[in-house]
């Protein structure tokens, strides 16, 4: 018995990708056409956006709290994108991309230095950015300048020898936040933090400062996936990404980075963010309609949350 | 040592009452406050019509932010209400023109069938949320989320037109200038101020929310506690559902959008504090006004109305700061 769950307990960490496994096999035998290596590629390009944005939620879910605001600033971040292109050219990223960390770290400086819970800080700061973009939209849906559009980021859903760019793009990006989190002290500041708040301030590490940057790169994904987004979609406005909100959160924690935070990473949430997809490729073949497919998604989340949480953290459950 | 202990007890003690006197006082002094500046920038805002208005506008929200008021007293929150509220709505028409569309018909008995809905769905929500050991704000998003999913489905996309004048003299019958929904809206509100203030189970909303161990220790069921609150909430999310259809006039899955931020931020600004223990029903309805006191007021003075939405963001931020008691929390997630 003590040896079983021995077992289980060393599989832990292989679960996602053992469930993602079963999901690809269930599906493929279900639709052969879905194995097809192609139309894979294309099923999986189609969702770095979203990609990006988990990513960016795994460090504010690692810490043990929340970003509710990622659909906002990317919603704010697709109007910025489609009313400056003409004028800054590819600069204009660079100007998302602060937008992003900026509100990001405003609302982690009101988390950690004001003490509102992540939750309410970024739902509040959320409604701030969708404010802002519904001012600079002047509440209508934009389109880019198809030229400068083209000229600018184009390249993006290009292919470079038959690989989407845009693959390579989330790699990259992978890549990088998976040596912030495992190859610097920051990412093992952010271990310490999420392993235990307490423990970390006591051992003389600046939590707060930590938890603030944890919440700017959190915006800032945020605003990188706004931004493609928009160049995908060619345009802007403030309600363009409404829906990533619950599947970012679902990506993360499906992929067994838990509520609680400490454990798990940014490579849990590529094995989340591919289930995501396995399971809405399903939900499409079975032609279940999107907004059914939140339903569909809520119950996961309830799920992988009453799967994952480590409740031996949380004394009283709020 | 003995004496200075407890003249110091004493010391924090008056400092804790003061605090809680300003708390209680300071969302009605904003309030005066906004209703003056208003009015002083645009006499018109200060009429009786506008005040109709006002009310109108706001008695669906005061419903479900009513509800929301006895989970947050626990400590707890409830995000849960859009989803919920579109099922309840869509429910709610369904029944009503299944069984003859008219009030004066059994069609009345879709508006206690609403309710039903509304409090099954609020104690899945406190279930899931008690039983599997979710945080609530997580469990009741989820729950929001599939709750919204499945008012979709059940229209498919439609919208529901009520036309039925008795339901709808709700909006246009009047007495005094405001319309019945007002008065539907404040005797609710008299109900949940009876529950918060002389039950058991609105006592035991304090006691949960002012420390839970203690609560426990003192042979609270608090599990139980909280199921009931969330099923309490729902039920009036679904009141909140009930006035909203019969200020529209339709019902659909969209009935639901802006109901958690515009309930959440009410409460909060109301001084009911998110730490739970503090606060009630007369709090939210205080917060409730000043709310849809800046959405009018700033309409009437002519600024744009996305504006409101970003105030609103400031305003329960700065609400909850202020409502935060700095020394007896070490952090927060």
């Amino acid at each position: 018995m003590a040896t079983a769950t021995m077992t289980v307990q060393s599989l832990k960490p292989y679960f996602p990708w053992i469930t993602l496994v079963i999901l690809v096999s269930v599906v493929g035998l279900l639709n052969p056409a879905f194995l097809k290596p192609n139309s894979l590629i294309v099923l999986i390009a189609d969702i770095v956006p979203l990609f990006i944005m988990a990513l960016g939620m795994t460090f504010a879910i690692y810490i043990g709290g929340i970003d509710l605001s990622v659909q906002q600033i990317a919603n704010f971040v697709t109007v910025i994108a489609t009313v400056f292109l003409l004028q800054f050219g590819i600069f204009v990223a660079v100007l998302c991309i602060i937008t992003g960390f900026v509100i990001g770290a405003i609302s982690g400086w009101i988390t950690t230095k004001q003490y509102v819970p992540s939750f309410v800080a970024t739902l509040a700061m959320g409604f701030i950015a969708l404010s802002l973009a519904r001012f600079l939209s002047g509440e209508r849906a934009l389109s880019m300048n198809a030229e400068a559009r083209d000229a600018t980021f184009g390249w993006i859903f290009e292919r470079t020898v038959g690989v989407p760019n845009e693959l390579i793009i989330a790699a990259t990006l992978l890549l990088l936040v998976w040596f912030l989190q495992n190859h610097t002290t920051f990412g093992r500041a952010l271990k310490a933090v999420g392993a235990g708040e307490l423990a970390a301030v006591a051992s003389g590490l600046n939590v707060d400062r930590i938890k603030i940057l944890a919440f700017a790169l959190s915006g800032t994904m945020a605003a990188v996936a706004g931004l493609m987004f928009s160049a995908k979609l060619s345009g802007g406005d403030a309600n363009l990404a409404n829906g990533f909100l619950i599947l970012a959160i679902v990506a993360v924690l499906v992929g067994g980075t838990p509520l609680t935070g400490g454990v798990g990473g940014m490579m849990n949430t590529l094995a989340g963010t591919l289930i995501v997809v396995v399971i809405r490729s399903a939900m499409i073949y079975l032609e279940i309609n999107a907004i059914m497919q939140q339903m569909v998604f809520g119950v996961i989340l309830i799920v992988a949350i009453a799967l994952t949480i480590d409740r031996s953290k949380i004394r009283i459950v709020k | 040592m003995a004496i200075t202990e407890a003249s110091g007890g004493i010391i924090s003690s008056l400092k804790l009452s003061r605090r809680n006197t300003l708390i209680k006082w300071a969302p009605l002094l904003v309030l005066v406050v906004l209703i003056a500046f208003f009015s002083l920038i645009e006499p018109r805002f200060f009429s009786v019509r506008n005040f109709a208005r006002i009310f109108t506008a706001a008695s669906p929200s005061l419903m479900v932010a009513v509800g929301v008021t006895f989970i947050i007293i626990m400590g707890s929150i409830d995000l849960s209400m859009e989803g919920t509220i579109s099922v309840c709505a869509v429910s709610f028409a369904f029944c009503f023109m299944a069984l003859g569309g008219t009030l004066a018909s059994w069609a009345w008995l879709s508006l206690p069938f609403a309710l039903v809905i509304g409090a099954i769905m609020g104690a899945l929500n406190g279930l899931i949320h008690v039983k599997l050991k979710i945080p609530s704000f997580m469990a009741s998003l989820a729950m929001g989320f599939v709750g919204t999913g499945l008012a979709m489905v059940m229209t498919g996309g439609d919208r529901i037109r009520i036309e039925d004048e008795f339901f709808r003299g709700l909006l246009t019958e009047r007495i005094l200038n405001f319309p019945l929904m007002v008065y539907v809206a404040v005797l609710f509100l008299l109900v949940a101020w009876v529950i918060q203030s002389y039950t058991i189970l609105g006592r035991n909303f304090y006691a949960v929310g002012g420390g839970e161990e203690l609560a426990i220790a003192s042979g609270v069921d608090v599990d139980r506690v909280r199921i009931m609150g969330f099923m309490l909430a729902g039920i009036f999310f679904s009141v909140g559902a009930l006035l909203a259809v019969g200020r529209i006039g339709i019902a659909e899955t969209a009935t639901g959008n802006n109901f958690m931020f515009l309930s959440i931020t009410a409460v909060v600004v109301g001084g009911t504090a998110l730490w739970g223990g503090i606060g009630g029903v007369w709090n939210t309805l205080v917060g409730v006004l000043v709310v849809f006191v800046i959405g009018n007021g700033m309409v009437v003075i002519g600024l744009p109305g996305y504006t409101q939405d970003g105030v609103l963001g400031l305003l329960v931020i700065i609400a909850v700061i202020l409502s935060t008691d700095r020394k007896s929390i070490s952090f927060v997630k």
